[in-house]
């Protein structure tokens, strides 16, 4: 029983850091163009700060990824056949994966949006400036 | 043999193949749609078209995976294929559902925004 656990843990560690992994480079190599763009061309912040948001995803999903991996198994012989093993690991790798698309979807979303404030800022202010209070 | 098993080593890749297949085909097909709606921007419209690629990847092997487990105990071929093709079919169905309301979203967005700029751009009469 114990070795289809540790079994199951062998086969769901790679194959989640791994969706993560690629997950997250794909993200941040395109994410490049939206921070140019956010940070109006500025290469080096742009840059900076798109590698700390990727290391920020990074330690998000490893994160949950490492949290959700135990198999709740503490009924003795219930986890004991390669079909329960092929189960667990496609219910847990599945659940992640749908998580990771949401937190992909999420991260796109909010570059977006980071893009409209950015062009919102850049053409001159419609209010008028507040004067400053009379001493 | 343990039926389940073989289901699912039929049921996961064949169903794979295909929902990669289809977010291919919408990732060719969207660009130039997305190239409309963005401006003709193709930096901008290649970055989100791959994340959105990514994104459908991710979303339908995860509901794949999610799904290929806990079907009840197989016991005869008959059944077997019986409940095969009905998971199939409800597979398909819902990635059918995804593709058209991808087309909607596209041609509705690509709708409103051509709108607003043929609205900007039209020359003011009142002087």
């Amino acid at each position: 029983m114990t070795n289809k656990i540790v079994l199951t843990y062998l086969f769901y560690l790679p194959l989640a850091l791994g969706l993560t992994l690629y997950v997250a480079r794909t993200l941040f190599r395109n994410a490049r163009v939206f921070m140019l763009d956010i940070f109006k061309g500025k290469e080096d912040i742009a840059l900076a700060t798109n590698r700390l948001f990727e290391v920020g995803f990074y330690l998000l999903n490893v994160g949950y990824a490492l949290l959700i991996l135990k198999v709740d198994a503490d009924h003795s012989d219930v986890f004991n056949s390669d079909q329960h093993v092929v189960e667990t690991l496609a219910s847990k790798l599945g659940g992640f994966a749908l998580y990771l698309g949401g937190m992909l979807f999420l991260n796109l979303y909010l570059f977006f949006r980071g893009r409209r404030k950015s062009r919102q800022n850049m053409t001159p202010p419609t209010v008028p400036v507040v004067a400053a209070p009379a001493r | 043999m343990n039926l389940n098993l073989l289901s699912y080593a039929i049921f996961f890749p064949s169903m794979l193949l295909i929902a990669m297949g289809v977010a291919r085909t919408c990732h060719r097909n969207g660009r130039v749609w997305m190239l409309r709606i963005f401006d003709n921007d193709a930096e901008l419209v290649d970055a989100v078209n791959n994340v959105l690629l990514v994104g459908c990847y991710t979303v339908n092997i995860g509901y794949l995976a999610l799904v290929t487990s806990a079907w009840t105990h197989i016991e005869t071929w008959p059944q077997m294929l019986g409940m095969l093709s009905q998971r199939i079919a409800i597979i398909l169905f819902s990635l059918a559902g995804l593709h058209y309301n991808n087309i909607a979203v596209l041609l509705i967005w690509s709708r409103i925004k051509h709108r607003v700029t043929t609205d900007a751009h039209r020359p003011s009469t009142t002087t």
